[in-house]
């Protein structure tokens, strides 16, 4: 229900039936390290490269939350996904895995709240009943396609950010997960992920033989040419170092007493303040999240007061500070916000603003509030994740830096 | 919303800025000992080969600074130099070398042709064009005076 000029409210309920997340050692380091499901102790994965190895992050992270959400392989109706590769190739190879339709989204760091809020819309009208909802970003990836190779030994400036290694996927849903479920899912987790596994790579490899090939055991989509070579490095690498190469585990243990709904969003529009310095994406994107946050409490009537934790997405220490000041322009100050970018690396990991990047606001809802919630801690929260719109070239030909924030709101209640 | 000539002010005057006496002593110290490393290099290739002009003497040393800038990107160490010294390892030919080699090593994967051969000059094809323009100018300049 669309609720004034860029607000809606959910009709019925959709519930968060499950979360995933997948990150890379330096982020496992950092200070939501325990909060994850994975923490990968080698950030290439056993693959020959970091896009490569963004796309297997993206992959298992989807097919983790698939299982914890008790569906098969064929059980979700859409999977909505976006990351900051060209062409978001990571979410698009890594969808050649499952058998949904896709729908490829893009708004930088904000994809994971735009995949939320078609998430939501589509499962709100009907469309669908299950929907995927996921974002990956990787620190080697992101600073090739938007900056410089990473042995060059230039200076980072003290504006800029740490683009975290992590890929994140929500299961929304219109059916209520119970707790049976729950603990059926947690404790087959492994068998499931495995037959999961198993049951794609038999189709890759009926397909293969066709043509007088057959299917790899790591990744089901490897050509045969030259497996061989590939075969032996993995062979090695399991015998050498054996860590680089694991797989996908979740907390047995853990039960939730409360279950997260999302009962709306606010869509956000482009803003663009004249920001230029491409190191300096806190600036370019506190505009958005203020006008997007001052939206929202427009369109619903609502205070800031009204949600327990107000969470901006990646905007950084600076980025947090002009927020703050945008906001008491306004008139509107805040003691309930946090922001996940400024909260994610410890100060001695020297990431200067902190992390940013699609997977940095997905994984810490995903792996820290989500589960806050679902433990009660928190009752209401609004997520605005915020995503700054440039590519390698615009600031090149003297473009500035527009800034786009979209916002969700999650609620818990308890299971009963 | 707030006037965004404000904000941009605002931006300006609050964002973290480079700490610049401490950038340019990192610079000046590694920069230095860059140099003075270079200089042994030569005083070295003119204790073992005393027979060769002093010319020459300078362009080995130079292929070997390029060599040793070449072989420290390859091993992962000359980013970490350049993290803290900025310019100081970015000016001496040791940073000209790191310039081609991090990213003939960053578009390995695409390839021989399409990622090393092509990807190598990204950064340093700046430098390579200025320098072969200002060596036709010099050299004009040179036949006429």
């Amino acid at each position: 229900m669309r609720a004034g000029r860029q607000s809606f409210f959910a009709e019925h309920p959709i519930y968060l039936r499950s979360s995933y997340t997948i990150v890379g050692p330096k982020e496992g380091d950092g200070n939501f390290g325990d909060r994850f499901d994975t923490v990968l102790p080698d950030d290439l994965w056993g693959e020959r490269s970091y896009e490569k190895a963004e796309s297997k992050m993206h992959r298992e992270a989807v097919r983790g939350a698939v299982c914890l959400a008790g569906c098969d392989a064929d059980g979700i109706d859409v999977c909505l996904a976006g990351d900051l590769l060209n062409e978001i190739s990571a979410s698009g190879l890594a969808m050649r895995y499952f058998k949904s339709p896709f729908l490829g989204l893009y708004n930088a760091c904000a994809t994971f709240a735009e995949a939320v809020i078609v998430g939501s819309a589509l499962i709100d009208c009907g469309m669908a009943r299950t929907a995927a909802c996921s974002s990956s970003s990787h620190f080697a990836s992101a600073e090739r396609q938007y900056r410089y190779p990473l042995e060059l030994g230039n200076q980072r400036t003290p504006t800029s950010q740490w683009t975290v290694t992590g890929a994140g996927c929500s299961v929304l849903s219109s059916v209520r997960p119970t707790t049976e479920d729950d603990e059926e899912c947690r404790t087959h987790f492994k068998e499931k992920m495995k037959a999961m596994r198993d049951e794609c790579m038999r189709a890759a490899s009926a397909e293969d033989s066709e043509c007088g090939k057959g299917g790899g055991i790591e990744n089901p989509f490897a050509k045969r040419g030259g497996d061989a070579l590939e075969r032996m490095k993995h062979k090695l690498l399991r015998t050498l170092r054996p860590a680089s190469l694991i797989e996908p585990d979740c907390d047995l243990a853990y039960r939730r007493t409360h279950i997260v709904k999302i009962t709306g969003g606010t869509l956000g529009k482009v803003t663009d303040f004249g920001i230029d310095d491409e190191s300096n994406m806190g600036g370019a994107m506190a505009p958005a999240a203020a006008d997007t946050l001052i939206a929202h409490l427009e369109d619903t009537g609502r205070t800031p007061g009204y949600y327990d934790a107000i969470v901006t997405g990646d905007l950084g220490r600076f980025g947090t500070e002009a927020f703050c000041y945008l906001l008491s322009k306004e008139g509107i100050t805040l003691d309930n916000h946090f922001d996940c970018g400024a909260g994610f690396f410890k100060p001695e990991q020297k990431t200067f603003q902190g992390g940013s990047g699609a997977g940095c606001v997905n994984v810490v809802f995903n792996g820290h509030i989500a589960k806050r919630m679902e433990r009660g801690e928190l009752g209401r929260v609004l997520v605005i994740a915020t995503g700054a719109l440039l590519n390698k070239d615009t600031p090149l030909q003297k473009e500035n830096i527009p800034g786009i924030a979209h916002a969700f709101t999650a609620e818990s209640e308890p299971y009963v | 919303m707030t006037d965004k000539a404000e904000y941009r002010a605002f931006v300006k005057r609050n964002s973290p800025k480079s700490p610049m006496w401490r950038s340019l002593f990192a610079a000046f110290v590694v920069g230095g000992l860059i140099c003075m490393a270079g200089e042994g290099v030569h005083d070295a290739i003119s204790a073992l080969f005393p027979a060769l002009p002093d010319e020459d003497v300078g362009s080995w040393t130079t292929v070997v600074m390029i060599f040793v800038g070449a072989f420290l990107t390859a091993i992962g160490v000359y980013d970490k130099i350049g993290r803290v010294a900025g310019g100081g390892s970015i000016i001496p030919i040791t940073g000209f070398a790191n310039s081609v080699v991090s990213p003939a090593l960053e578009y390995n994967r695409e390839g021989v042709f399409f990622g090393i051969c092509a990807k190598m000059f990204v950064i340093a094809g700046p430098i390579i064009v200025f320098g072969i323009v200002a060596g036709i100018l010099v050299g004009v300049l040179g036949l006429i005076g």
